[in-house]
């Protein structure tokens, strides 16, 4: 049997647990078909009301950990050079550099790309809905890593505030290499990744007859 | 048109329940974007109209007092009426007049 290591896990057995009890109950209700006594009312509640409460809570909240990981945002084959590059242990771009970092670990994505807004996690989840609107409607017949759709770009310019949660600009050692430019890429004149360029040097719109307006 | 009998809105509660489960088990087991996305809104949608049906259905189950599943069974006819007791003389009493 699995062992369970997190909290996500023990949800999702929770979850199967009661969706299972669930439909146990109800396939007696269908083979049975008994009368609606008190006894058949109790258990088709547990069935049809207790149980699909928990499923729902529970799956929802292990479903919403698991689409912070880095599996599930290259679950979409666009994203495969993506991915294939975060997890690349002898690459340097910025994304694997990052992602062997056991503080991102394996929702390294969500931890770069997700707003650090009041509602950021809400406003990331809507753009999640999206890529999948995106992903069904224009590259669903593409390539096996989305060649021949159109270049992938992100939303909006990254903000170097993403990078500033960790690195801190008022770090004795930030401070002696990047000199007379912290003012400015504190107040986002200057972009971190202009210089820190190589993020995901896979990515579609870096390849060989990509559209140049695209962004990294 | 025929007005739905409790008995059939459960059964229609119960099988959109399980399709319901089916839908949340299998986003937990194989958690594919699209599917995940199905499950927490097309899924979570289908159980609670069907709690609701189910909830419908009791109610509708209390009002009509349970009749249209258990047939009504006329109560036996007694084939010798009960003797009837005269009732017996009451002895009045009372304190001693004076």
């Amino acid at each position: 049997m699995p062992e369970i290591h997190s909290t996500e896990q023990l949800l999702q057995v929770i979850a199967l647990a009661c969706a299972v009890l669930s439909l146990l109950i109800g396939a007696w209700y269908l083979v049975r078909r008994p009368h609606l006594n008190q006894v058949t009312k109790s258990m088709l509640l547990l069935g049809l009301g207790v149980f699909p409460l928990i499923v729902s809570l529970t799956g929802n909240i292990a479903s919403f950990q698991y689409t912070l990981t880095r599996p599930f945002c290259g679950s979409c084959h666009v994203m495969g050079p993506y991915l294939r590059d975060a997890e690349d242990p002898k690459s340097n771009s910025l994304a694997a550099l990052h992602s062997r970092n056991h503080k991102f670990g394996e929702t390294s994505c969500y931890t770069c790309h997700a707003d650090y807004d009041m509602f950021g996690a809400v406003t990331t989840k809507q753009n999640g809905m999206k890529h999948l609107f995106m992903y069904l409607t224009q590259y669903s017949g593409t390539g096996p890593d989305g060649e021949g759709g159109p270049p992938i770009h992100i939303y909006k310019p990254f903000k170097n505030g993403a990078c500033m949660q960790c690195h801190s600009t008022t770090a004795k050692g930030y401070l002696e290499k990047h000199g007379d430019n912290v003012e400015e890429i504190r107040t986002e004149s200057v972009r971190c990744i202009d210089c820190h360029d190589v993020v995901h040097p896979l990515a579609l719109s870096r390849r060989p007859g990509a559209k140049k307006e695209a962004a990294p | 048109m025929r007005t739905p009998t409790a008995k059939a809105l459960v059964f229609y509660a119960v099988i959109g329940t399980m399709v319901a489960m089916v839908f949340m088990g299998a986003t937990i087991i194989y958690p594919h974007p699209l599917l995940l996305v199905i499950a927490m809104s097309v899924g979570q949608g289908i159980a609670i109209m069907s709690l609701a049906l189910y909830l419908l259905g009791v109610a509708l189950d209390l009002q009509t007092q349970g009749g249209a599943y258990i047939p009504y069974e006329e109560p036996a006819v007694a084939e010798e009426p009960a003797a009837v007791e005269e009732p017996a003389p009451v002895e009045k009493s009372g304190p001693p007049k004076e």
